[in-house]
């Protein structure tokens, strides 16, 4: 019994020495400020330095997707596609054949890739093909598509309604 | 030799804990986020339990140093290795690529991590259930 007091006050005591310290130390931790897990941060998602399909963000996406200058392409499921992407999005899910898209994503000056997951698995998958087909520049978007609707960027739904290559 | 081993066990054991806190505080806001990384921690506690696990380290580590209350904080150690366990391996089990967070370097978490911790914690429960100094005394300060 008197060890388990001893130890109980010896868990209150390091937990005051560690509260009191870290304001001393070179870099505290961020003591009333919630800290997130990395992979939350904003555009943390698909932010891998060395990936081989390059990545743009969303801030540097949304203007390109306002001004019709790039074609996007959704790599997630059908379903999720028909209930909210990018605006002028196309959908090309794994495994479906790209061919009917390549006319009008080959007239466009970037090509931007985006899925849901944290490592973009699926649009470094679909990028990675698209670049094999010839497509020069490809992108893969950071934060993928929930930051690009935590941030605002143009969105729609139902079936698609693509950037032609007339609209550009 | 019992006697010997469990000296052995406090000394490295109060090392090991007292090398794991410094190695921490010339950057707790790093820790902090090892700490938030394993997904475990509501993120406004994460900074408080962060320092607070520090200090308890560093704490229980000189006390199983310098062999003062050494049971309590055998058992302290045992407490905190149980629960760096359990973060492991729900991490691990969760499919969470990170870092452990263990000496303040970039050792990624693996079940040799965890395998390493079972190890500790088998240490620190020998010194813990171990007889009170009275009945065991100890070799470094009877052997002068």
């Amino acid at each position: 019994m008197a060890t388990l007091a001893r130890a109980a006050l010896l868990l209150i005591a390091g937990a005051v020495l560690g509260l009191l310290a870290n304001p001393l130390t070179p870099h505290p931790a961020p003591l009333g400020k919630p800290v997130v897990p990395a992979a939350e941060l904003p555009g943390a998602a698909c932010q891998d330095p060395g990936a081989s399909i390059a990545r743009i963000s969303v801030q540097e996406a949304k203007p390109l997707c306002v001004a019709c200058a790039a074609a996007f392409v959704d790599a997630r499921s059908a379903e999720e596609y028909a209930a909210g992407h990018i605006t002028g999005a196309v959908h090309l899910g794994p495994g479906e054949p790209p061919d009917p898209l390549l006319p009008a994503l080959r007239a466009a000056a970037m090509v931007i890739v985006y899925d849901r997951d944290r490592d973009c698995a699926a649009a470094n998958r679909i990028a990675a093909q698209l670049q094999n087909l010839g497509l020069r520049d490809v992108r893969v978007l950071t934060g993928a598509w929930p930051e690009w609707m935590a941030k605002g960027g143009p969105g729609e739904s139902g079936s698609c309604t693509v950037c032609t290559a007339s609209s550009r | 030799m019992r006697a010997a081993v469990l000296l052995a066990c406090r000394i490295a054991l109060g090392a090991l804990f007292v090398w794991a806190a410094v190695t921490k505080l010339p950057d707790m806001a790093a820790f902090a986020q090892d700490v938030a990384n394993y997904r475990a921690v509501p993120a406004l506690l994460v900074p408080v339990v962060a320092a607070a696990v520090v200090g308890i380290e560093l704490l229980a580590g000189l006390a199983l140093l310098a062999g003062v209350t050494t049971r309590a904080a055998a058992s302290v150690v045992a407490a905190l290795l149980a629960v760096f366990i359990v973060f492991l391996a729900q991490a691990l089990l969760r499919g969470i690529d990170l870092r452990c967070g263990c000496f303040g370097g970039d050792e990624p978490a693996s079940w040799w991590t965890v395998a390493r911790d079972v190890l500790m914690l088998a240490a620190a429960l020998a010194v813990a259930r171990a007889p009170a100094r009275r009945a065991q005394p100890d070799p470094l300060t009877t052997s002068a």
